[in-house]
């Protein structure tokens, strides 16, 4: 991949480059230490922030909104007309981090492949463009739950993106993922670099590793014991007891999927059809008509987040894993049974019961 | 509207209400055409076993099975009303317009039982599913060895398709055996659970190269397939149709997954060997 320099006061010309023809997000701080994505206007460019903790809110929304529409549904004359609308907005995230690009990733993997292709999810990606910003503030960019080096997506991407951005101090590296990546390179903020630049950036990425605090690297034993059902029912059972069915984690996922499609009354000739995110922890998620209930048990659901982002078949499946090492689900769950907790009680409880024959002399 | 028209996997196409038929309490039977003929013939290279996503605009959608088989003319759904959109589509009068999307699923691989003995288990609305099975055995019949049909209800006004039944009952090749739960003054057939069928005597069921179709409320389930497995059939040879709550019908939304499979892509219809292999209880 190709790389440039741009100088640390030329790093938001970036943004200007891109709202020419993009309408572009970026992350900004909130009143106290919370953090969302905004819209970028001449009036808060300035306060762009390069270092700062991933909002909650996850970058997904650009790609699938909490509520999107389907279809515009009208009666005209006893005919039904259906309108489907697809977005045509040219968008830009600048500042996107590496977890959330792997998670974005995963959903054009998920909407994209196997068969059918998600038409809405197809238009608003093609027309996004990604500016990821590499974690390498150890104080601002990691907040205590991130464990993106245990799930392998950061804290630098490796692809999947159209620019990466990388503070070394003063001055950034700017690496091209894409051809419209590249593009932006004819611009003259964009400089030749030398060899130095990229052992600096190889320095700063070795120490910045060690700054993780949550390090769940026992993911690959959780995969193996729930491929193999050697998880306990108890250990799911206390999931449950302490899983307070809020939803939380699934809508603050980057890489959860689900949703559920409504019907919405506009006029007495006029409905809409829209899809809301859904989540696997609610109760009323595989509830059918009639009131049978096949995930009725808090725990049944709860194993099934996690059947879902850690079982073996899965990732065959979408060749990339549902859990991207973010830590939102952590930081949000009440009951602490995030994926960091979830994986360390299963590879705690269920290493102690494996079997060990002694082979007699 | 844009200028462009991609393939969008969530717009239904518009289809029109022919007639309706009463089957049993709560349940009816829809004809139906596409109001646009290219939608008719790209839908009617379904198979059976598969099924549909229709819409009631302003109310919802849901998934439905396709009793029809695809050597029938006709189009049909069979919907018990259950639910919100089920209840608004019981009001539905001929000409009347809604959605349908599909067919989506896997259905039975009727092709791959060539040769074989056909041996279809249902009770009560069971029979819905496993009715497109059953007619397109019936219409290819000299590719089949023997055809079996066992079905029970809970009394005599609760049997499907009663026509088809007693088309069936004289169809040539064809073995079909009813019973009921509890009987009433104009019933004089077989009385019990369908499993007690298997028993009668005069019926012999071939377990040698024979795929048992199985199809009914999960006790009926149960225990129609611990009667066929006490018989000597393997897990492989029994097949089933699984339903869940589903949004999407092409496993985008996430709904239908049971383990590993989306009742939508790999299902409805399943084996019992995949079934005991899906990671989680159905």
């Amino acid at each position: 991949m190709r790389a440039r320099i741009v100088q640390g006061e030329d790093v938001l010309k970036i943004v200007d480059l891109l709202r020419q023809d993009h309408e572009v997000y970026a992350p900004f701080y909130g009143r106290g230490r919370d953090s969302y994505f905004d819209v970028v206007t001449d009036t808060n460019r300035d306060r762009i922030q390069i270092h700062v903790p991933n909002p909650y809110y996850p970058p997904k929304r650009f790609l699938l909104p909490h509520i999107e529409r389907l279809l515009r549904i009208r009666q005209e004359a006893g005919d039904w007309k259906l309108e489907p609308e697809y977005n045509q907005v040219r968008r830009a995230i600048f500042g996107i981090r590496s977890c959330d690009v792997a998670g974005i990733n995963h959903l054009d993997r998920y909407f994209l492949g196997r068969g059918f292709r998600d038409i809405y999810y197809e238009q608003r990606r093609r027309l996004l463009f990604l500016v990821n910003v590499v974690c390498t503030d150890p104080e601002a960019d990691i907040d205590k739950s991130c464990y993106c080096p245990c799930a392998d997506t950061g804290p630098a991407a490796r692809g999947h993106f159209d620019l990466q951005l990388m503070d070394l101090g003063g001055e950034f590296m700017a690496v091209a993922g894409s051809e419209a990546g590249e593009k932006l390179f004819t611009h003259p903020i964009f400089k030749k670099g030398t060899p130095a630049h990229v052992d600096r950036r190889r320095e700063i990425l070795d120490t910045i590793r060690r700054q993780f605090k949550a390090t769940t690297s026992w993911f690959s034993a959780a995969v193996r014991y729930i491929s193999q059902g050697k998880v306990l029912d108890k250990i799911w059972e206390e999931v449950g007891i302490r899983c307070l069915e809020c939803g939380g984690c699934t809508f603050v996922c980057p890489a959860c999927t689900c949703f559920t499609v409504s019907d919405r009354r506009l006029s007495d000739v006029e409905v809409e059809r829209v899809r809301i995110w859904d989540a696997c922890a609610l109760t009323g998620y595989t509830r059918m008509a009639g009131g049978f209930n096949p995930r009725k048990a808090v725990h049944d659901r709860r194993n099934r987040r996690f059947f879902r982002k850690l079982a073996h078949y899965f990732m065959q499946r979408e060749l990339s894993m549902a859990c991207v090492g973010c830590g939102r689900c952590a930081a949000v769950c009440h009951g602490d049974v995030g994926m960091p907790s979830v994986v360390e009680m299963i590879r705690r409880t269920t290493a102690a019961k494996e079997p060990h024959e002694l082979v007699r002399a | 509207m844009s200028w462009f028209e991609p393939d969008n996997i969530y717009r239904p196409k518009i289809a029109i209400l022919d007639r309706v038929v009463d089957e049993i309490a709560e349940v009816k039977t829809f004809f139906w055409h596409f109001k646009n003929p290219a939608d008719q013939e790209a839908f009617r290279h379904f198979r059976p076993g598969q099924f549909a996503q229709v819409s009631i605009f302003g109310t919802g959608e849901f998934p439905a099975s396709l009793p029809p088989s695809p050597t029938e003319t006709e189009t049909f759904f069979t919907i018990r009303q259950v639910g919100s959109v089920t209840a608004a589509l019981h009001q539905f009068k001929p000409g009347a317009q809604f959605g349908v999307r599909g067919p989506y699923g896997n259905g039975f691989p009727m092709e791959s039982y060539q040769g074989q003995n056909l041996v279809f288990v249902a009770g009560g609305i069971g029979l819905i599913p496993l009715r497109s099975g059953i007619v397109y055995a019936l219409k290819n019949r000299e590719k089949y060895g023997r055809i079996q049909i066992f079905y029970g209800s809970r009394n005599p006004r609760d049997l499907m398709y009663l026509t088809s039944l007693q088309e069936w009952q004289k169809a040539d090749g064809f073995e079909c055996h009813l019973t009921v739960d509890r009987a009433d003054a104009s019933w004089s057939g077989n009385v019990g659970v369908v499993g007690g069928l298997f028993k009668k005597p005069g019926v012999s069921i071939p377990v040698e190269n024979t795929t048992a179709f199985v199809c009914g409320p999960p006790v009926m389930f149960r225990f129609v397939i611990k009667d066929l497995v006490a018989m000597g059939f393997k897990d492989h040879q029994i097949v089933s149709t699984l339903e869940r709550y589903m949004k999407c019908g092409v496993g985008k939304c996430g709904h239908c997954c049971i383990g590993v499979a989306y009742v939508c892509l790999d299902g409805p219809v399943f084996t019992y060997e995949q079934i005991q292999k899906l990671g989680e209880d159905i």
